[in-house]
């Protein structure tokens, strides 16, 4: 009776036997909805699928999730594939996961974050890299679909506002699977081509509807791009790659032709501008020049050139009459000097000069007889030389030398009989 | 090669702030001046060009041709 029980082990692991046995659960394709997610220590994760009415435990071991490219988190769409299993222990059924990726909306936005950061590290965003928008083209290249808002919107506005500018329409696909090509294709048509600015866009939609513009081979086509490029890709919160790629970006396709051109009414302001400027420059100019010329006319010189001369003759007269008077001072000094000097002592009593020269000339003399070396003969005193030089000692003589004696009055030669020792 | 608005435009700013700078002698000045209002007029019909440029698609066939918008 007791055989007929069996024991929870029992039966779950039979049902877990028959599930790992279907062929069909051994492989399964799921999408739902992450909810109760929960990252293990170990880096297994485990968390709830769901669907609006129904739900299954998942778990994905680290082997599968470490190749995760995303951040699963509750509430994130997936599309998942693993098999069907049975967890004796708890009774349950779950399904372990071997891919998971997000679906819908949820990739695209992943994708988009990918590149962004890709093409941002590039350098692809920098500002370094932005052309400056000409500030008055002639000829503007518009790359949008043929039809729709867009390509009406750019192209009346850019003739309503600047009709001097040609706008050339570059019709290209701007949603679907060939879209980025065909964008792609005519970005690089309109810069062979020669226009002054270029407007990439198009009209607003979902964002797989904008997906062609988030896409890496219009971003890179965007900045090869050697004219300026407008972006203009949907409407004012839609930013995809494209714009952050672009030298300028617009919020929308009207938006882009109001950057890409000025108004007519803007540049006559300008020039009327520039017209009063030059026509108050002239006027001015002219009018302060005839001033300068009636000053000239009417100035002292012009009116009555006679009085420059009196003036002149005026001068003349006074210079000649300080030149005589200077003179006559002159020599009225030089004449007081002359007859100071005629009373003078000396020019009054010349003869007492004449004796006081010859008294003082005298006593040089007398004084002149004291110092004489020869004067002293005159007292006895004889010189003695040999060959014109003084004997002052007998050593200087030897016998027989003829010696010159110099005494006061005339010379005698004499010959040396002895020479004393001593 | 036919003068362009803007190169226009340009010379015509350069003239007037020449004139302005005070340094420019008469005879100078009046051909300066001459040649700013023969620019203003020059800038003035091009803006009031009234065969203003029409719109235009580059075809496949490399061909421009004009393009209306409905």
């Amino acid at each position: 009776m007791k055989d007929k029980y069996l024991k929870i082990s029992e039966i779950n692991n039979y049902i877990k036997s028959i599930l790992d046995n279907d062929k069909f659960l051994n492989k399964v394709y799921l999408k739902g909805e992450i909810s109760n997610f929960k990252n293990h220590t170990k880096g297994h994760l485990y968390f709830t699928l769901k669907d609006d009415t129904s739900r299954i435990s998942a778990v994905m071991f680290l082997s599968s999730a470490s190749k995760l490219t995303f951040e699963p988190e509750d509430g994130m769409n997936v599309l998942v594939e693993g098999r069907l299993s049975a967890y004796p222990a708890q009774g349950s059924y779950q399904i372990y996961i071997d891919k998971m990726e997000v679906d819908g909306i949820g990739a695209l936005y992943i994708e988009f974050e990918k590149l962004k950061k890709k093409l941002a590290q590039e350098g692809l965003f920098d500002s370094l890299h932005k052309k400056k928008i000409p500030k008055y083209p002639e000829r503007i290249g518009v790359v949008t679909a043929s039809t729709g808002a867009a390509v009406r919107d750019i192209m009346s506005t850019i003739k309503r506002r600047y009709p001097l500018c040609e706008a050339i329409l570059f019709p290209c696909l701007v949603q679907g699977k060939e879209a980025s090509k065909d964008i792609v294709r005519q970005i690089k048509r309109a810069d062979e081509f020669g226009v002054d600015t270029i407007i990439v866009g198009r009209g607003g939609g979902s964002i797989e509807d904008l997906w062609a513009f988030n896409e890496e081979i219009v971003a890179r086509s965007i900045y090869e791009c050697k004219t300026p490029i407008i972006s203009a890709v949907g409407h004012e919160i839609d930013w995809t790659i494209a714009d952050f790629v672009a030298d300028l970006r617009a919020p929308t396709p009207t938006g882009a032709a109001e950057m890409a051109v000025p108004t007519v009414l803007d540049l006559n302001n300008i020039l009327d501008n520039y017209k009063i400027r030059s026509n108050k420059f002239i006027k001015n100019y002219i009018n302060t020049k005839f001033i300068n010329l009636r000053n000239l006319k009417n100035s002292y010189v012009l009116k009555s050139p006679m009085s420059m001369y009196e003036i002149k003759m005026q001068k003349l007269d006074t210079y000649i009459d300080n030149l005589n008077n200077n003179i006559k001072i002159i020599l009225n000094k030089k004449e007081q000097e002359l007859d100071k000097i005629k009373l003078s002592y000396i020019l009054q009593n010349p003869k007492a000069l004449i004796n006081e020269k010859r008294n003082k000339y005298s006593l040089l003399v007398n004084t002149l007889k004291l110092v004489n070396p020869l004067g002293i003969l005159e007292k006895g005193y004889s010189l003695v030389t040999i060959d014109n030089k003084i004997i002052k000692s007998n050593k200087d003589l030897k016998e027989n030398d003829i010696i010159d004696i110099r005494l006061h009055e005339g010379n005698v030669k004499a010959m040396v009989k002895e020479i004393e020792k001593g | 090669m036919e003068k362009t608005f803007e190169n226009a435009l340009s010379e015509l700013e350069q003239i007037v702030k020449e004139l302005e700078s005070g340094n420019v002698d008469l005879d100078v000045a009046i051909v300066k001046y001459t040649e700013a209002m023969k620019l203003v007029k020059f800038c003035n019909d091009k803006l009031n060009d009234a065969t203003s440029k029409v719109n235009k698609i580059l075809t496949e066939d490399n061909e421009l041709k004009e393009f209306k918008t409905e």
